[in-house]
């Protein structure tokens, strides 16, 4: 196996992880982090494109997706303890107001 | 590129297992903490591909920022956010989801085009990379300004309405 494709199946491996922990967790703190882990997973993807191409656009495209995910924290996180702040559990099965 | 073959296997495994722990942990803080590990070994990946720059972001924006917010918010919640248990249904759903999502992408890579050969360079330093931010990616580039304005606004906004409300 050449290094590459280690870095490649890494990447793969840990968005399936995160695909796998955002259906599996109830508390909306642990699927945001999951969340995080795959936006993990493409930039290592991105950083490896760029590695193998000698062209830095991909580590440059790496960055704004680092900025995406800070952006992305701070919603997601203000949402959920806007939502949960006031209840016994932090589940995203029981509050009645979220209807989708 | 194969003369890194062992640094990068280390650093691909911390980050697996960091990211499983992510996923596993029943505590929200200790799934914090494996973040923390997962976040650095990623950037020790970045370092190890020759991407100086972004392993440096990695560190300042995930590990200093996105986690330390994170510890906030499960310091904030009751409990720190604890969650019932996941029930079987969704536990297999989630199974069947990611092995499926697991099975294409590695039938894409199988199928698909093999990588081209890998250029015996990285790419340029910080000189380099700053151009590309402010040629090709300029439009994107800016965007994140107005972007990162708008998520301050908007989670102070969602904030203050959860004020007022109770």
């Amino acid at each position: 196996m050449t290094a590459e494709s280690l870095v490649l199946i890494t990447s793969v491996a840990l968005l399936a992880i995160g695909a796998a922990g955002v259906l599996v967790r109830r508390n909306p703190i642990a699927m945001l982090m999951s969340v995080e882990l795959m936006l993990n997973a493409a930039n290592l993807l991105l950083v490896l494109a760029a590695r193998v191409r000698g062209n830095v656009d991909g580590q440059a495209a790496a960055l704004i997706v680092l900025v995406l995910a800070a952006a992305e924290a701070v919603i997601g996180l203000g949402v959920a303890l806007a939502l949960f702040r006031d209840r016994e559990r932090a589940d995203v099965d029981e509050p009645a107001e979220v209807r989708g | 590129m194969n003369e890194l073959f062992l640094p990068l296997a280390v650093g691909c495994a911390v980050a697996l297992v960091s990211g499983l722990l992510v996923v596993l942990a029943r505590r929200p803080v200790h799934a914090v903490v494996a973040l923390l590990g997962h976040t650095l070994s990623l950037a020790a990946l970045y370092l190890i591909l020759g991407a100086d720059m972004v392993a440096m972001g990695q560190v300042l924006i995930y590990s200093g920022a996105i986690v330390v917010l994170f510890l906030f918010v499960v310091a904030l919640l009751p409990q720190g956010g604890s969650e019932g248990p996941p029930g079987m249904g969704r536990a297999l759903g989630a199974i069947v989801a990611g092995a499926a999502l697991l099975g294409a992408i590695a039938a894409w890579l199988t199928v698909g085009p093999a990588l081209p050969p890998t250029a015996a360079t990285a790419g340029g330093g910080v000189v380099e990379l700053g151009r590309s931010l402010f040629r090709q990616l300029l439009v994107p580039f800016e965007l994140t300004a107005p972007l990162l304005l708008v998520a301050i606004v908007g989670a102070v906004s969602i904030w203050r309405r959860q004020e007022r409300m109770p």
